[in-house]
């Protein structure tokens, strides 16, 4: 009686420990999934790279984006690099040099949001200052499918220099010649 | 009616805040001395027996149409920013027909313009922002490869602004295209470095120098006491004191401070001042110094006192002499 006892105490104990870490396996794996929709979820998420000196008055880049379906990402990526162009500045390349953000300050976003809102809207004036240059859908490792959708690699070129006098005629930049 | 007053009241402030503006310094670029060296374009001069060389700009600029390409793209992206630049080639020309004109030039009754040796030797090519361009030609293979150096120098506090160096790339592209490459490469990174300059600028004042000599015919030196509410002190620390009141938040440095001589440099000075009229307008290192100019020919002082300035931040008072 006793013996059976011990074993009884001793599949529950073994019951409750499998439960216990599938309950935390479960946990972390719902963490990791809502950390990774965080990410993909935040503007900050994606790359970009100078892929070299643009004409005058552009910025040819490799960007990314990720939406459900390619079509949406495509858009997304062309909104990264307007948005890089803005806030985040494009990095070097071996034969091209950094490109500072046109508005460097940190709260530029904030505090003009309504701005920016309205700016990068669906069909908002930001489609102005992007070209594709990758013609049709991107394939093969520039299309990547990934769980929630789709992230894609498109060349743009960013009419970076219009771009910037929008900003500065708009206020949300500051003119080199201001205040002289 | 009360709106339309206020809506007057803030045009008409607009409109003040307008008038003020700091004054634009000028930008010039200048080929640099390795530049000028390793392609020749140097000229030897004798100076009280010590021969030495010195960069013949004039050369390099009729010479080396690649220089003339760089200026151009350069010059281009600048007066798209409303900053268009000073052209060397053009300020040396002026300076040229400038001499010849001032050697013809003589009044009705034969009277002639006076240039002292100084004034001449300061009738030369200067600018606030120094653009020192330097490139190397690279060949890789078949192929080209351009290599720049661009720094920009504030004039007189020779502190670097920005510094941009990079490669072309590799191609056998005509050397126009590599050199406007590499403008068109750096370009925005230099306006960004140029604009928190002027951000800078704007929030803590221009940076100037001034520096105080002592003509030898001077009765007294910086070292003379006077009286000031009621305690002795000497010229210099009352000039200092000065400076601490009249800079922004009392920024200055000591460089050299002897009997016959005082430099003073990292001066912020407001952009602004208000002139004898009571307006506020824009202001340089010479109309910084003016009120201590003043200062100093009124009593217990009573000297002589000139100043002279050397750009838009750098000015010389003397005293004893003009």
């Amino acid at each position: 009686m006793d013996i059976l006892n011990r074993n009884n105490m001793k599949r529950v104990s073994l019951i409750a420990l499998t439960l216990l870490l599938s309950i935390s396996a479960v946990t972390l794996n719902a963490q990791n999934n809502r950390d990774r929709k965080k990410s993909f979820q935040s503007w900050d998420n994606y790359e970009i790279t100078t892929e070299k000196v643009g004409v005058d008055g552009t910025k040819f880049v490799k960007v990314w984006g990720f939406a459900k379906n390619v079509d949406a990402a495509v858009m997304q990526a062309k909104k990264n690099a307007v948005h890089a162009c803005i806030f985040r500045g494009l990095p070097g390349s071996e034969t091209a040099m950094a490109t500072p953000a046109i508005c460097p300050n940190p709260n530029t976003l904030e505090a003009n949001n309504d701005y920016f809102q309205n700016f990068f809207a669906a069909g908002g004036p930001w489609l102005a200052y992007v070209n594709m240059t990758t013609d049709g859908v991107p394939s093969g490792t520039d299309r990547r499918q990934v769980k929630g959708g789709y992230k894609v690699g498109i060349y743009v070129q960013v009419m970076y220099d219009n771009l910037k006098r929008k900003l500065e005629a708009d206020g949300i930049a500051r003119k080199l010649s201001s205040g002289f | 009616m009360k709106k339309s007053l206020v809506i007057a009241a803030l045009l008409l402030a607009c409109s003040i805040t307008g008038w003020s503006q700091a004054k634009k310094p000028t930008i010039m670029v200048v080929p640099s001395d390795s530049f000028c060296e390793r392609n020749g374009y140097v000229q030897q001069v004798n100076a009280m027996g010590a021969s030495s060389t010195v960069a013949d700009y004039s050369r390099a600029m009729k010479e080396n149409s690649d220089i003339r390409t760089l200026v151009s793209a350069m010059g281009d992206f600048m007066a798209k920013n409303d900053f268009p630049i000073q052209s060397l080639e053009q300020e040396l020309k002026r300076l040229q027909t400038e001499d010849a004109e001032l050697a013809m030039m003589t009044g009705k009754s034969g009277g002639e313009i006076n240039e002292t040796p100084l004034e001449r030797l300061r009738r030369s090519a200067k600018a606030d922002i120094i653009l020192d361009l330097d490139y190397e030609v690279h060949r890789v293979g078949p192929r080209k490869q351009v290599s720049f150096n661009l720094q920009a120098i504030d004039a007189y506090s020779s502190k670097l602004i920005s510094g941009n160096t990079g490669v072309s790339s590799d191609a056998s592209a005509p050397m126009t295209t590599l050199l406007e490459e590499c403008v068109l490469s750096f370009k925005d990174n230099f306006l960004s470095d140029l604009q928190h300059y002027f951000d800078d600028l704007f929030a803590n004042g221009r940076e100037i120098s001034v520096t105080l000599l002592c003509y030898d015919n001077c009765p007294i030196d910086f070292e003379e006491e006077f009286e000031v509410n009621g305690e002795s002190y000497e010229l210099a620390e009352i000039i200092e004191a000065w400076m601490a009141d009249n800079t922004v938040e009392g920024r200055f440095s000591t460089q050299a401070k002897s009997a016959n001589r005082i430099r003073f440099n990292q001066v912020r000075i407001p952009l602004y001042a208000r002139n004898m009229n009571g307006r506020d307008v824009a202001i340089d290192a010479e109309a910084f110094v003016r009120p201590l100019v003043r200062m100093l020919k009124k009593k217990p002082y009573s000297l002589v006192v000139g100043s002279s300035p050397r750009g838009l931040g750098d000015v010389w008072i003397t005293i004893g002499d003009k």
